[in-house]
């Protein structure tokens, strides 16, 4: 079991990803406050 | 969420090998405004063309997201006509996630699913028939309601 989520940081880096990897993109916002 | 659900381990292991995860602030532009975001969280799913399928808003517990995951990605597949791998999601969706949330919507979808691959309309009937006897209050069952006279 992975220790944390592989999160991606830019829609660039994640579409490129998606499309090499055939998957769909879970796009989460965050508030840090 | 970052509290509470995607430190779930059950979370983890299905978006790492499911999904690519891609984390944003809520007001980085141009995302912010692209995807008219006004609240989080906000959890939006996309095909590898970056085009919206599916979005929720608000917590959801572990238990809620992954079943609320799968159906973005059968909506997400639907909708750009890979029907058969729509039903994969759909199904494990309803098989393993029984008494979630998603399900009727879920339910509602698979018969769309079906009827697009088919051509047939009974799918759409009977989809309307489960969620009349299991969902009664749902939206969903009202949304299907035209379909009992097919």
């Amino acid at each position: 079991m992975a220790e944390n989520i592989k999160w991606e940081t830019d829609i660039d880096g994640a579409l490129k990803r998606a499309r090499v990897e055939n998957r769909v993109i879970l796009l989460s916002f965050f508030n840090p406050d | 969420m970052d509290a509470v659900t995607y430190p779930d381990g059950k979370v983890i292991s299905f978006i790492n090998d499911n999904m690519i995860p891609l984390q944003v602030q809520f007001d980085i532009q141009p995302l912010s405004t692209d995807f008219n975001v006004k609240w989080t969280p906000t959890l939006i799913t996309l095909d590898t063309e970056g085009k919206e399928h599916h979005r929720t808003v608000g917590f959801l517990a572990p238990e809620e997201l992954i079943p609320s995951l799968l159906l973005g990605m059968g909506k997400s597949y639907l909708e750009t006509d890979r029907f058969d791998k729509a039903l994969t999601k759909l199904e494990k969706l309803l098989a393993e996630y029984p008494k979630s949330d998603s399900v009727p919507e879920a339910i509602y979808w698979r018969g769309v699913c079906r009827y697009k691959a088919t051509d047939d309309p009974k799918p759409l009937k009977e989809a309307y028939e489960q969620l009349k006897a299991e969902h009664t209050s749902s939206e969903w069952t009202k949304r299907a309601y035209p379909y009992r006279l097919l």
